[in-house]
């Protein structure tokens, strides 16, 4: 067994098989075959061999010709590394005798031998490790040949272990079989991390190099609670966690009832429950849970999944999908929220140190107009089917607003003289999630007709944490009390203001933070389809006065820590749970 | 046939000690001997045919290593090992070309 620590971004808890995917998308694949095949296998495993030690052989002497016989040398080395027979023995017997795959037998095996060499304190033996790897990748190569597949045919449910996901491999995933995620690098603001989100299921990201140590196939359990991966479990952690999914599940059974009621406090307050979406098809799971409507249509999946600038037509298919389903419900459609380096044919930025604080989002749409007047374009032209919002993200300033909501009304207007239809009055709101922004709400309030709290980029701002750095994500915390002091400020200047607003961020999906957000005033949370449920759950069982109660007790506190351990109390009191 | 059972102690002048190569070069002699060998290191004992075996020495440079033999040309064998340890190509690719 060994645990392995991450950041958590997608809550749950997920127990399968490892499904391997190496630095090179290279797919290791399952564990078994069938006791009748092994005959088939064998000879399979004979081909591979022979043909890999073919390659080496023509790799050896080639190399010998051009560079000279001792750089031709190391192929020998691996040449009978290859055809060693205590190799070929070792990997006859696990197929034999245990009915492993070729693919899994000859993974594992050489991943052994590859940890034998980097556990050893020497670099020089730690890189004999990478010869081993050599050997194994075109052993697997040969046994793979046409089957060699990414992760975009799945056939049968895994988590999926990977150095990194491409946006393109994590769009084109099939839900039903990817149980879980985990990488190796990234952080909260991944890709990874918002599609596990969108799919709702567990994931974890950020653990460091770990993929040289498991195979395909292996047991594996995803704790997307707590940030762990646990690689070949014992059976008292595998019996604790069986024990928790149970749970969740259960718990999920029983909120489902609650679909049809309405999120009301315990004195009368109705509350909106909206849905964060990226995908069209999340628009299902809103439905499903009840929600108000879309709080949040992340658009950048469109932008993501292809190698091309998607067209007008491409956005107005998403859309008006969305629209049809959420009928007549509010739908926040967010314009693009990304960097260059994520938008196909743009080139890279010269000076891109700090993207974080670069050209993003809606200052990349104000510097690209025909980019971003296409999607608004096909933004308006569905407007006309339902009940859609224009939102602006990354909103820092008043001339930004202004320069946006110009670029807006001049699509209009070309709308207007092609006489196509849309609707003129739609609401169109921004982002508050720059501290620029909260400091100056007062003017912007003037301007828009909705705003929307995004906690994930206000808390980074905040506290100058990038929380995708796995060396400083421990101080990335929404409970700081200078995020809450901000939120509270932009709660007042809106609702004095009576301009509606929203929050879409992770914290608004996070039952912890529900009494405290309710008890400044927040009246309208928007969450992962998966956490509308549970929030609606806390929504009934909580006064405003008592709420109230709790968000004058958070204020008044100093630290994070504190303040997160007493809303967790006070949420467990509400919910009846003894635990503390 | 006389059975000689000789054992050598030497250190490890090659600069990057013993690596792949050497142990293919090892392997190839011992291949071709017809005694037994055996390399041993501060925290491995290795069979001389055993290409796998001899990866796992991790003996670097300065680091002192035993050879064993057993067999009919046992004291000669352990004369062309010996040179090998001391990183010099020519012993290297001489010992490889040997079939």
């Amino acid at each position: 067994m060994q645990k392995l620590q991450g950041i958590a971004v997608s809550p749950g808890v997920a127990i399968g098989e490892a499904l391997v995917m190496d630095n090179e998308g290279f797919r290791i694949p399952r564990r078994f075959v069938a006791r009748d095949a092994v005959v088939d296998e064998l000879e399979r495993l004979d081909k591979a061999v022979e043909a890999a030690a073919w390659e080496i052989a023509r790799n050896r002497d080639a190399v010998a010709r051009e560079l000279g016989a001792q750089y031709g040398a190391i192929f020998e080395a691996h040449l009978q590394m290859l055809q060693d027979s205590r190799l070929h023995d070792e990997l006859e017997e696990m197929i034999r005798q245990r009915h492993y795959s070729p693919e899994y037998a000859v993974s594992r095996t050489l991943r052994r031998y590859a940890q034998v060499f980097q556990r050893i304190e020497s670099s020089y033996l730690a890189e004999r490790a990478n010869d081993i790897f050599d050997i194994e990748k075109r052993l697997l190569r040969h046994l793979l040949g046409h089957r060699r597949e990414g992760i975009a045919h799945l056939t049968s449910p895994v988590l999926i272990l990977a150095h990194n996901l491409t946006p393109s491999e994590t769009a084109n995933l099939d839900p039903k079989f990817a149980r879980g995620f985990v990488t190796e690098v990234g952080g909260p603001g991944s890709h990874t991390a918002i599609v596990a989100e969108a799919l709702g299921i567990p994931a974890v990201v950020g653990t460091g190099s770990f993929l040289s140590e498991v195979s395909g196939g292996d047991l594996v359990i995803i704790d997307g609670d707590k940030g762990l991966v646990i690689l070949q479990p014992d059976e008292e952690t595998l019996a604790l966690y069986r024990h928790e999914a149970e749970e969740n599940r259960t718990l999920a059974a029983r909120l489902e009832p609650l679909r049809d009621l309405p999120a009301e406090t315990l004195d009368g307050v109705h509350v909106d429950i909206l849905g964060n979406i990226e995908f069209p098809y999340e628009v299902d799971h809103c439905v499903d849970r009840g929600a108000d409507g879309v709080g949040l249509y992340r658009t950048e999946f469109l932008y993501l999944g292809s190698d091309t600038e998607p067209t007008e037509e491409i956005h107005f298919d998403a859309y008006s999908r969305v629209l049809n389903t959420m009928n007549g419900k509010p739908v926040t459609i967010r314009t693009f929220d990304m960097g260059a380096d994520k938008m196909p044919n743009m080139p890279a930025m010269e000076d891109e140190r700090n993207p974080c604080l670069g050209l993003r989002s809606i200052r990349l749409a104000l510097r690209n107009l025909p980019l971003f007047r296409t999607q608004l374009r096909a933004a308006l032209r569905a407007s006309a089917l339902g009940n859609l919002q224009i939102m602006f993200p990354l909103i820092t300033t008043l001339l930004e607003l202004r320069q946006a909501k110009m670029v807006l009304a001049d699509v209009m207007e070309d709308l207007d003289e092609h006489g196509i239809a849309f609707n003129r009055d739609l609401p169109i709101g921004m982002m508050v999630e720059v501290p620029a922004a909260v400091m100056m709400l007062d003017r912007f309030v003037k301007e828009v007709d909705f705003l929307s709290i995004g906690t994930n980029d206000l808390v980074q701002y905040t506290l100058a944490v990038d929380r995708s750095n796995k060396d400083v994500v421990q101080l990335y915390n929404p409970a700081d009390p200078a995020v809450l002091r901000l939120i509270k400020t932009s709660l007042d200047v809106a609702l004095g203001a009576n301009v509606p607003i929203n929050m879409c961020g992770q914290m608004s999906g996070a039952p912890i933070y529900t009494m405290l957000l309710l008890g400044l005033g927040l009246r309208r949370f928007s969450a992962t389809p998966a956490a509308i449920p549970e929030i609606k759950n806390l929504v009934r069982k909580v006064s405003i006065d008592q709420s109230k109660v709790v968000a004058a007790h958070a204020m008044n506190m100093e630290n994070a820590r504190e303040i997160k351990s007493y809303l967790t109390e006070e949420m467990n009191k509400a919910l009846g749970k003894t635990r503390t | 046939m006389s059975e000689q059972k000789v054992s050598r102690s030497l250190v490890v002048t090659d600069p990057s000690g013993v690596h792949v190569r050497t142990a293919t070069a090892i392997q190839a002699v011992a291949r071709r001997s017809r005694s037994e060998i055996q390399v041993i290191s501060a925290c491995h004992k290795a069979k001389g045919t055993d290409i796998w075996d001899l990866l796992a020495l991790a003996a670097p440079c300065g680091s002192t290593i035993t050879l064993e033999a057993a067999g009919p040309d046992a004291g000669e064998v352990l004369d062309a090992l010996a040179p090998i340890f001391t990183g010099d190509e020519t012993v290297l690719l001489a010992a490889l070309r040997k079939k």
